[in-house]
């Protein structure tokens, strides 16, 4: 190994190793960066876990059909005679028996209560029809039964039970006049609708004066290219002013602009701390080469160059920010990874999502930390490299 | 010469060291102001609502209809001063994402309701009340669009149609209101529910809610308590509360706003706490032989606690309140940007004083340590010499 | 004759616990200094010179026995008590000047008047006095690190005695100068004794600086044997 890279290790190693002498201003250090990173990664984690609930939510081979123009369920309306045409659509899939797995669905809003906070909350009442279930993706029941058509019967998503109150098995739930009960729970592989009650589309309609209205049509694609048939079906169709989208583009809309907020949040925030952070990282730096100025001064008068010096103060400060960020990702991990919460999604109901934290964001985290210890450790490093002798000799 | 140049001296004694703190502690107190800022305006939805007045929706939740013979039914309630009725109309302009507030509303009732919160000039009030399609836009609407009295604005609804199939109806401006009070949202638009019922193709005479003054706050729970039994067990059942209380709810659904505002400034806080803290112990360890010389001069050990104290609460009220201050220049150059979404944020003179509070807490919490520290010196101890 | 004596020490007993041993530095010891007198305190390192000082000047308490200054009893004085004792009673002189860094010498040798009650200008006078005393009037504003070991001494030496103190307790005064120096240093001393009658003890290894003052003692193993020198 070349005397250069010796010096360089040796001069690091000594550097790092004396991290213990000073250990409350480098703990500090340590801290001020974990926390700039708990606070970037958890918003990172929130929008990281509202989008891929929505993005989970959609598939690509399922047709969303909503009224033109409207930029949710809840907003549009669609009639009986244009559900009609739509399930004589081409490129909708059938199922064994034959039959095309098409489901026209009311989208309500009703009350309930968060568990956590106690205070009211929005929740998304989904008529569904007998193939509701089919056109979806993973809906399984895990508790309970399906309801039977016709009875005023509804089947919560595990989500939902989870935050929201008063939705447990058995449990009869009033919605104003309307009574209901809850005879089942199903999970739907992550997604949005694990968010949602399900009832009886015809039971929904009837008693909340909704008779031949519907407000989306979901029908299962043949392939996700058959989309563009569909859409060009409707569009040909002067009768049919929908809008076809994909599911997963429909979902993908909806979460974008809620995580992009978050996101938009999350950044300035971590920033902002992370530039307090590194003024405390400078400060544990400069303190760090003049407690160390003799040490310097004297390797420097036995012949080490200033390089070795460099290196080893800012690899000192990279080891104190890594550290920080490494503390900061596993506390994070520990604390919100999984952890439940629900905002209000674009229809105005409650989307329960969970916390997700992915290597990608660690490794964003990790680059705010290391940038810290960079800009932290480069002039105080400088200094260490240009340290005079003399004055370091005398310990002045 | 006195405690005071003292104290200053030993501060900047490091100059750098000094600013890195001083930049430390800005930081903190500018994520603080901004932040509690947020959570203030976010939250004004309660302060603004007037302690007088209740808001009625469809008990299963308020995005169902009630029909609007309520109006009249409501009205005749004992304790109700006086009531309108809104229907939320989902507007646009021009495209879907240049989303807008627009109300469909009984205009004479609803300039009555809300007078306590909206500045109406009488030529505008007669004009609304007069023209069918007229409509009165608030100044921040009005500004943002650059829209201006006498201008046709078509605008267009995402929830309904028009019987003709059009999806757009034409206003014309009439007028613009003002908030009276900063936090007052004024990124609105009202207009008639004579012309909404009319035009509109999804069921007719029907409402989204009613707003009404009762005669007195303290009438407010017998009130809302009489409306609601008079519509139990009806098609349309009600559910009547305060409008504070409504506001307070859905913002709360948004999330634990005050929450995470607490979190992160405790994090933010926490973080310079530790370090500054640290600083001083540091700072405070280099100064020994000193404060025993000070000590050997006749400066008691109380004084000497003194003039430590005072030096970090110097040092975090000198970072602090540029800190602080730069927090309100924020909020004052976001306001036209955010205000359509959160009116009145701003660093009020209410989170001003907390912060300064917080400033003195937290000088006296990062020289504490140090102070007893020196005030407990002894002297011998401190030249070095035993 | 005790109203003669300004200080008086009488049975002083002081020892240190250093880890489980027990070392007796002062056992039942005597001392009357008069006022006006100028005594320099010699003997080896251990003997308890610096710990004399220090008992003298309050700034550490006797085990036993008993101290009086002016006829005031300081071995029994508070903590704070001793503070505002020894702002008022006593000046101290270091072997490092012990400066503080970041102010001026006008600056420096007004610490102990923030201790009182004079007004601004009252202070003001009483610096220009001092360091007119010690001859350095056109060096009052100009930090230690601009001053040269014998003026920062002088500085120090302003600022012990600014208040008036009735004792002037100086640890190795010129044990960090040049012998050309340390002569102007003592002979500074030598005239606030003579001249403004102060009285004095000084510390001091150096034979040549004992010469300056009216006695020597010397103090070995915790007991004095004096030799009087020539006023």
């Amino acid at each position: 190994m070349p005397p250069l890279l010796l010096q360089v290790a040796a001069v690091t190693r000594i550097n790092v190793k004396s991290i213990p002498q000073r250990f409350w201003p480098s703990l500090s250090t340590v801290v001020a960066v974990a926390l700039v990173v708990v606070v970037l990664l958890s918003f990172l984690a929130m929008a990281h876990g509202f989008q891929r609930t929505l993005t989970n939510s959609g598939a690509e081979d399922v047709a969303v059909v909503l009224r033109g123009g409207s930029q949710s369920e809840i907003n549009s309306t669609i009639a009986r005679e244009q559900v009609r045409l739509l399930e004589e659509g081409p490129g909708i899939a059938r199922d064994a028996g034959g039959r095309s797995l098409t489901s026209a669905e009311l989208y309500l809003v009703v009350d309930g209560v968060k568990r956590a906070s106690q205070t009211k909350a929005n929740l998304p009442l989904r008529g569904v029809g007998d193939q509701g279930a089919a056109v979806r993706r993973g809906i399984r029941m895990v508790a309970g039964r399906m309801f039977t058509p016709g009875a005023n019967e509804i089947v919560v998503g595990k989500s939902l039970l989870r935050e929201f109150e008063g939705f447990d098995i058995g449990r009869t739930v009033a919605f104003a006049t309307t009574r209901w009960t809850v005879v089942g729970v199903f999970e739907a592989a992550g997604s949005v609708f694990e968010s949602e009650i399900w009832a009886d589309l015809p039971v929904v309609q009837s008693l909340f004066n909704r008779n031949n209205i519907f407000q989306s049509f979901r029908a299962r694609l043949q392939s996700p290219t058959a989309l563009a048939d569909l859409r060009r079906y409707v569009d040909a169709d002067a009768r049919l002013k929908l809008d076809v989208k994909s599911e997963a583009a429909y979902f993908a809309d909806q979460a974008a602009q809620t995580s992009d907020l978050i996101q938009k949040l999350g950044w300035p925030l971590a920033i902002a701390m992370a530039f307090g952070a590194l003024a405390g990282a400078l400060n544990t730096m400069y303190s760090s080469v003049s407690a160390r100025a003799v040490e310097i001064a004297t390797l420097r008068a036995i012949g080490f160059g200033g390089l070795p010096a460099f290196v080893g103060t800012l690899v000192e400060s990279l080891v104190l920010a890594a550290l920080g960020g490494g503390l900061g990702a596993i506390a994070t991990y520990l604390v919100f990874d999984g952890f439940s919460a629900s905002t209000l999604g674009a229809s105005f109901t409650q989307v329960v999502f969970n916390f997700a934290i992915s290597p990608a964001l660690v490794a964003e985290g990790m680059a705010l930390a290391l940038a810290v210890g960079l800009a932290g450790g480069l002039f105080p490093a400088i200094r260490a490299a240009r340290l005079p002798i003399v004055a370091g000799l005398s310990g002045s | 010469m006195s405690d005071f140049l003292l104290i200053r001296k030993y501060l900047f004694r490091r100059k750098l060291r000094a600013g890195l703190m001083l930049v430390s502690i800005a930081i903190a107190f500018l994520i603080f102001g901004v932040l509690a800022g947020f959570e203030r305006a976010f939250n004004a939805g309660e302060d603004v609502a007037a302690a007088d007045r209740l808001v009625v929706v469809n008990k299963i939740n308020f995005t169902q209809p009630l029909p609007v013979a309520y109006f009249n039914r409501v009205g005749s309630v004992d304790g109700v001063r006086q009531v309108t009725h809104l229907n939320w109309f989902g507007g646009y302009f021009q495209e879907p994402k240049n989303f807008l507030i627009v109300l469909a509303v009984e205009p004479q009732s609803y300039m009555a309701v809300y007078d306590d919160q909206l500045a109406i000039a009488a030529d505008a009030r007669q004009a609304f009340v007069r023209e069918r399609t007229g409509a009165l836009v608030g100044e921040a609407m009005a500004k943002k669009w650059g829209w201006r009295v006498g201008d046709r604005v078509p605008i267009m609804s995402n929830i309904f149609t028009q019987k003709n199939g059009s999806r757009t109806w034409d206003f014309t401006i009439v007028g613009t209101f003002a908030g009276r009070k900063p936090q007052v949202d004024t990124n609105f638009m009202v207009f008639q529910y004579a012309y909404f019922n009319e035009t509109q193709n999804l069921g007719k005479d029907m409402i989204g809610w009613l707003a009404l003054n009762t005669t007195s706050p303290a009438a407010n729970e017998g009130v809302a308590k009489a409306i609601d039994r008079m519509f139990a067990n009806s098609p349309h059942e009600t559910s009547t509360d305060t409008e504070k209380a409504f506001n307070k709810a859905f913002a709360a659904q948004l999330g634990n706003i005050a929450l995470i505002v607490t979190l992160v400034v405790g994090a933010a806080f926490a973080t310079i706490l530790m370090i500054v803290g640290n600083t001083m112990v540091m700072a405070l360890r280099e100064r020994t032989r000193e404060i025993g010389v000070l000590k050997t001069i006749g400066f008691s050990g109380v004084r000497v606690l003194r003039l430590v104290l005072g030096e970090s609460v110097l040092l975090a009220l000198l970072g602090g309140v540029p800190g602080i201050a730069c927090a309100a220049l924020f909020a004052a150059a976001m306001e036209t940007r955010v205000g359509n979404f959160i009116p009145g944020f701003a660093v009020t003179p209410g989170i001003a004083v907390t912060a300064v509070l917080l400033m003195l807490l937290f000088g006296i919490l990062t020289g504490l340590i140090p102070a007893v520290h020196a005030m407990r010196l002894k002297i011998a101890t401190a030249l070095g010499r035993s | 004759m005790p109203n003669d004596h300004l200080v008086r020490l009488v049975g002083l007993s002081k020892a240190f616990v250093k880890g489980k041993e027990r070392i007796v530095i002062f056992d039942r010891l005597d001392l009357s200094i008069a006022a006006g007198d100028f005594v320099a305190v010699m003997g080896p390192s251990g003997s308890g010179k610096t710990t004399l000082l220090n008992l003298l000047g309050g700034i550490d308490r006797p085990d036993g026995g008993q101290l009086a200054v002016d006829g005031e009893r300081v071995d029994r004085l508070s903590e704070s008590d001793l503070a505002r004792w020894r702002a008022g009673n006593v000046g101290f002189v270091f072997q490092f000047y012990n400066l503080m860094p970041m102010l001026t010498a006008a600056q420096n040798v007004e610490l102990p008047l923030l201790l009182t009650r004079l007004s601004k200008q009252q202070r003001r006078a009483h610096v220009e006095t001092a360091l007119k005393v010690v001859t350095l009037s056109d060096r009052s504003k100009h930090y230690p690190r601009e001053m040269s070991g014998g003026q920062q001494q002088r500085v120090a030496i302003a600022r012990a005695i600014v208040s008036d103190p009735k004792l002037l307790l100086c640890d190795e005064p010129t044990g960090d100068l040049d012998r050309a120096t340390a002569d102007e240093i003592l002979a500074t001393l030598r005239l606030l004794n003579g001249e403004f009658g102060k009285t004095i003890v000084m510390v001091t290894h150096d034979p040549a600086a004992a010469k300056y003052a009216r006695r020597t003692l010397h103090l070995d193993k915790g007991r004095f044997s004096e030799r009087e020198l020539a006023a």
